[in-house]
C-alpha cells in the first residue's frame, strides 16, 4: 500500500513538473515512478515486495475484468432463450481469507461476476455461503471460485 | 452518426427502465421492489452520463455520484428494514 | 475514432442494461433477479462512464469517472449482500427447481442467529 502510494506522489510529481496536466502524461509519470521504486527497492523496507505486486494487481484487474465479460454473456445468453437451462442452488465455500478485510473483498468479487452471488458468512466466518446460478457441475463452480479467492489473496498478501 | 447512436441509447435505456417498473409495480415481495429501485436507480445513474455526454455539461456528472451514493444507502436501509420486520404480504 | 469507440461503449452499456431489465423481469426468484440486476447494472455503468471519460478528455472528469467506477464496484456486491441476506432470512421463496439449499441445512443447525440479529438493531 505505501508502495502505491509513493508511485503515485512520483507520478503526480512528474505531472507538476513536466506542466501538462493530461491522461497519458499521468500514466507514463507512473511507468516511470515504477521504474524508480523498482530500482530502488532493495534499499527500502517498506517498498520490499511491491514491485512484483503490481504486475499481479494488473493480472488480476485483467483476469477479473475477463471473468465478469464471459460470465455476464453466459447469464445474458439464458435470459433472452425462453427455457431455462440454469440450475440455481446454494452452496458453502470454504474460505482461505482469514482477517475481515480478505473476506470482504473475496466476497465482494464472488459477488461482482455473474452467475455467483454471496448471501452470507457464517458465525466463524470460515464458510462462505453462495448462491450459484449454474450448478450443473459444482465441482467446477468450487474450482472456480478457488481460483478467484487465491489470485485476490496473493495480491492481498 | 453520433446523435442517432444518443438517440438508441436513450430508448433502449427507456425501455429498460419501463420494465424496471414493471418488476417494481407487480413485486411480489418486498425485497424484489428493492431490487428493482436498485437497477432504476443504476439506470437513471447511466442515463445521467448520457446525458452529460449529450450536452457536453460535465457537471451532470455530480448528480451521478450523488445518486450512486443515495441508492445504496437506500438499499442497505431497506435491507435492515426487510430483516428487521420480517415476512410480511405486500 | 474516439467517436466510433465511445458509440460502441454507449451502445453496448445500453444493451447489457436492457439485458439486466429483461432479466429481472423474466427470472423466477430473488437471487436470481439480483444475478441479472447488479453485475450487469455495475457492468453498464462501468462502460457508460468510460465513455464520458474519453468523450470529455480531461483530467478532472476522469477522476470524477474513476471515483464513481471504484464506488459501483464497492458498493454494488455490499447492496446486493444486504438485500440478499435479508430476503432470504425474512423467508423469501426460492425457486421451485433449485438444486440445493446449504444455508437452509446451516441455518436450521444454528437457531438462534435470527434472534441475535433482531437484538442488535
Amino acid at each position: 500500500m505505501t508502495g502505491l502510494f509513493w508511485n503515485l506522489l512520483l507520478a503526480t510529481c512528474w505531472v507538476f513538473l513536466t506542466g501538462s496536466f493530461e491522461v497519458l502524461n499521468y500514466l507514463f509519470g507512473f511507468v516511470i515512478g515504477y521504474l524508480v521504486i523498482a530500482l530502488v527497492h532493495n534499499l527500502v523496507p517498506a517498498l520490499q515486495d511491491y514491485p512484483q505486486r503490481l504486475p499481479r494487481f494488473i493480472a488480476f484487474l485483467v483476469y477479473f475484468f475477463r471473468q465478469l465479460v464471459l460470465s455476464n454473456i453466459k447469464v445474458a445468453s439464458d435470459i433472452v432463450t425462453p427455457p431455462w437451462h440454469m440450475k440455481p442452488g446454494v452452496v458453502s465455500f470454504k474460505l482461505l481469507a482469514e482477517t475481515d478485510l480478505e473476506i470482504t473483498l473475496v466476497s465482494n468479487f464472488i459477488s461482482l461476476t455473474p452467475g455467483t452471488l454471496v448471501l452470507d458468512v457464517s458465525e466463524d466466518k470460515t464458510t462462505l455461503f453462495v448462491h450459484a446460478m449454474f450448478l450443473h457441475d459444482e465441482d467446477q463452480v468450487q474450482a472456480d471460485l478457488r481460483q478467484l479467492e487465491q489470485r485476490l489473496l496473493q495480491v492481498m498478501r | 452518426m453520433f446523435e442517432w447512436v444518443i438517440t438508441i441509447v436513450y430508448l433502449l435505456l427507456s425501455i429498460s427502465l419501463l420494465l424496471g417498473f414493471l418488476r417494481l409495480a407487480k413485486g411480489p415481495s418486498l425485497p424484489d421492489r428493492v431490487v428493482a429501485l436498485e437497477l432504476i436507480a443504476s439506470i437513471v445513474t447511466g442515463m445521467v452520463g448520457v446525458h452529460a455526454i449529450d450536452t457536453g455539461v460535465s457537471a451532470y456528472l455530480d448528480i451521478a455520484i450523488v445518486l450512486a451514493i443515495t441508492a445504496f444507502l437506500a438499499a442497505i436501509g431497506f435491507a435492515r428494514f426487510i430483516q428487521v420486520r420480517g415476512m410480511q404480504d405486500d | 475514432m474516439t467517436e466510433f469507440f465511445i458509440s460502441l461503449l454507449l451502445l453496448l452499456a445500453a444493451v447489457v442494461m436492457l439485458l439486466a431489465a429483461i432479466g429481472m423481469l423474466r427470472l423466477p426468484d430473488l437471487p436470481t433477479r439480483m444475478h441479472a440486476t447488479t453485475k450487469s447494472g455495475v457492468l453498464a455503468v462501468i462502460f457508460i462512464m468510460l465513455a464520458v471519460a474519453l468523450y470529455f478528455e480531461r483530467m478532472d472528469i476522469t477522476a470524477r469517472v474513476l471515483a464513481i467506477i471504484v464506488f459501483t464496484l464497492i458498493t454494488a456486491p455490499i447492496a446486493a449482500h444486504a438485500i440478499g441476506r435479508a430476503g432470504y432470512l425474512s423467508g423469501v421463496e426460492l425457486w421451485s427447481q433449485t438444486v440445493r439449499d446449504d444455508l437452509k441445512d446451516y441455518y436450521h443447525n444454528h437457531d438462534k442467529v435470527h434472534e441475535d440479529d433482531s437484538a442488535s438493531t
